[in-house]
């Protein structure tokens, strides 16, 4: 074990297709046993990368140490890396005992050995007694434990997912979230999964990588990149954000919306930046008793249950703002309301 | 959905032209085959439709025929018939062989290569045969050797392979690249993935291009009439010549043995892929 404990290396990894740049240096150090998410809009590049670690794709440049050691050229079938595709792939001409086995099978491992196996994994996923069944017989969530046990049986030294919930309601979803980070939690298995559902991502990571045209955005845990993010792409894609343009008016203030807040910016006086305020972090109080705030005039509004969702517009400019059924006040379209921002809760980055 | 055997919805005109449509559709396609059967079991020596009588003497006379030596011929019945047989199963053989790789080098391949191969490989069934049984009599005899049984084997695998390609490449069609990634990712390697996993996917539709083959050898006669020799003949040539002969009923006889078979044949089949491939 390295001191650092950085299981995977990816160390400067670029791939392309043709003229097309799918990854630019990638740099990113996975600690052993972390569960990372790879996280990004459709064409960032994110299942490119996870198919060079498993080894479906060469990088063009670049390599990936796995515990210090170069495996960048290692064919796929020797990594021994467990994956579960987005299709699920499983093998449907076999039962899912089989399915399970398969990759026992392959490394000779007895039996007798095969079978319990088998049940203990059947077990884990909370479904014993299907292992005869034709996977064909088997519904979309059995399927999906099916996958991941499959992958597991091998244990493998890295575990990888390629969006492997997306074909699932959203109910069955939400439980298998759970349970996905429970099983690799109880594994301890070093895990990677891409998504593009940025909820998922905040509910399974421990790291959360956010990638965007190649590049990686952000690196952090995903508190840290909803509360900090990186650049104005990381905080609209990470849950809907307001941005809207601010001014460094003096150390550690901001104008944003005509009005002059305390803000941690680094930023001198002057500089023109763009500032994300997040949908629940933006406060509503009657026009009579805000001198000072800036005032918009509701523009939609719907109670969702737990909270209502409304959209302000302020100076032309519409903002999203969510709100807690206990606090908002009676509102109707057209009405005039006063916002409230939070200046910790406000992240500036350079326009 | 279900769908019953007469219509039923829509007025009576409609039914009643579905209905007459669907009996000519059917009686014309089977015509032969009623009239072949018929034939078969007259009592009579020539073949005049109707016959006058009914009787199994020609039965007993095929029969005589694959079990009494027949010393006036110079290739028997069962020659033909072993000959007919063998050159389909290595028809058969070959074409599998030659189409699994291929149909999966194809179906993972860049799509304009394989638009292009498919169009080329069903070149023979556009090309008149005739022309064709010249073609490949003409190569034959520039070889100067004697290659036997292959002078058959050779046309017809040219003949069965669009029907075999075709069935394997709709069988690939159905199988992701993720479910062979899925086995490799396992630890299998890639030849290993195949095996495992591309061809027990593929095996219906293997199974139909099987039979196809089978078929289209087994009864094929325009391209191996230019190419029987004495010692090498198959059984639609030998058909052929004793009808040249004397058409007597007995050759329906045979007919009728040869039609039961291709229908137990495909039955099973069908039975076997169960929706899995399709036989047309």
């Amino acid at each position: 074990m390295s001191t650092t404990d950085t299981h995977l290396h990816i160390d400067n990894v670029s791939k392309s297709f043709g003229n097309v740049q799918a990854l630019k240096g990638v740099n990113l150090e996975i600690k052993r046993g972390s569960f990372v998410c790879l996280l990004g809009p459709s064409g960032c590049g994110k299942t490119t990368l996870l198919r060079i670690i498993a080894g479906f794709e060469n990088a063009s440049s670049g390599r990936l140490m796995l515990d210090g050691t170069d495996i960048s050229q290692m064919p796929p079938h020797k990594r021994g890396f467990g994956m579960v595709f987005q299709s699920l792939a499983l093998f449907p001409h076999m039962s899912v005992a089989k399915n399970i086995a398969y990759g026992l099978k392959l490394r000779k491992v007895s039996g007798a050995e095969q079978r319990s196996r088998v049940e203990e994994l059947l077990n884990v996923i909370e479904l014993p007694g299907i292992a005869d069944r034709p996977v064909s017989a088997l519904s979309g969530g059995q399927r999906q434990r099916v996958a991941i046990a499959r992958a597991l049986a091998i244990q493998p030294p890295l575990f990888l997912l390629d969006e492997p919930l997306s074909a699932l309601d959203a109910k069955l979803r939400d439980n298998m979230q759970i349970e996905l980070r429970q099983l690799q939690q109880k594994f301890g298995v070093t895990t990677i999964l891409v998504t593009h559902d940025q909820h998922e991502a905040m509910m399974l990571a421990d790291e959360l990588v956010v990638l965007k045209d190649g590049e990686v955005y952000q690196s952090a845990d995903p508190a840290t990149v909803y509360q900090k993010p990186a650049n104005s792409f990381v905080a609209d894609f990470l849950g809907a954000a307001n941005l809207v343009p601010a001014n460094v008016s003096k150390d550690g203030h901001v104008m944003v919306l005509g009005q002059e807040i305390a803000c941690d910016t680094d930023h001198p006086a002057g500089t023109s930046l763009s500032a994300a305020m997040r949908a629940e972090h933006i406060g509503l109080i009657p026009v009579s008793k805000a001198k000072g705030h800036p005032v918009g005039a509701v523009k939609f509004l719907r109670d969702l249950g737990p909270s209502t969702e409304l959209v302000i517009t302020v100076d032309g400019q519409d903002l999203r703002v969510r709100c807690d059924n206990a606090t908002v006040p009676d509102l109707s379209i057209g009405a005039q309301i006063a916002l409230s921002l939070d200046g910790t809760r406000l992240s500036t980055f350079k326009a | 959905m279900r769908v019953g055997l007469l219509p039923t919805e829509g007025n009576s005109t409609y039914r009643f032209t579905v209905l007459l449509l669907a009996t000519i559709g059917i009686l014309i396609s089977s015509l032969p085959v009623i009239v072949v059967t018929i034939m078969s079991f007259s009592a009579s020596d020539n073949t005049g439709f109707p016959p006058p009588d009914l009787s199994l003497r020609w039965y007993w006379d095929v029969i005589a025929m694959f079990t009494q030596e027949d010393a006036n011929s110079a290739q028997s019945v069962v020659d033909s018939t072993v000959t007919s047989l063998l050159v389909a199963f290595i028809v058969m053989i070959i074409s599998t062989i030659v189409c699994i790789p291929l149909a999966y080098a194809l179906a993972r391949g860049d799509r304009r290569i394989r638009d292009g191969m498919e169009l080329l490989f069903t070149l023979p069934l556009v090309f008149p045969l005739v022309i064709l049984g010249i073609a490949f009599l003409l190569i034959a005899e520039s070889l100067r050797m004697d290659i036997g049984i292959w002078r058959i084997v050779i046309p017809h695998v040219a003949l069965v392979l669009p029907f075999v390609l075709r069935n394997c490449i709709g069988a690939m069609n159905g199988i992701s690249v993720e479910t062979e990634e899925a086995a490799i990712s396992l630890g299998a390697s890639p030849l290993r993935a195949i095996w495992d996993v591309v061809i027990p996917l593929m095996r219906a539709g293997i199974l139909a291009g099987l039979i196809f083959a089978l078929i289209i050898s087994f009864n094929e006669f325009t391209i191996t009439f230019f190419m029987y020799t004495i010692d090498v003949s198959t059984l639609p040539i030998w058909m052929y010549s004793r009808t040249v002969s004397s058409l007597d009923p007995s050759t329906l006889a045979l007919s009728v043995f040869i039609i039961v078979a291709d229908v137990v044949l495909i039955v099973l089949v069908d039975k076997l892929i169960a929706g899995r491939a399709n036989l047309f």
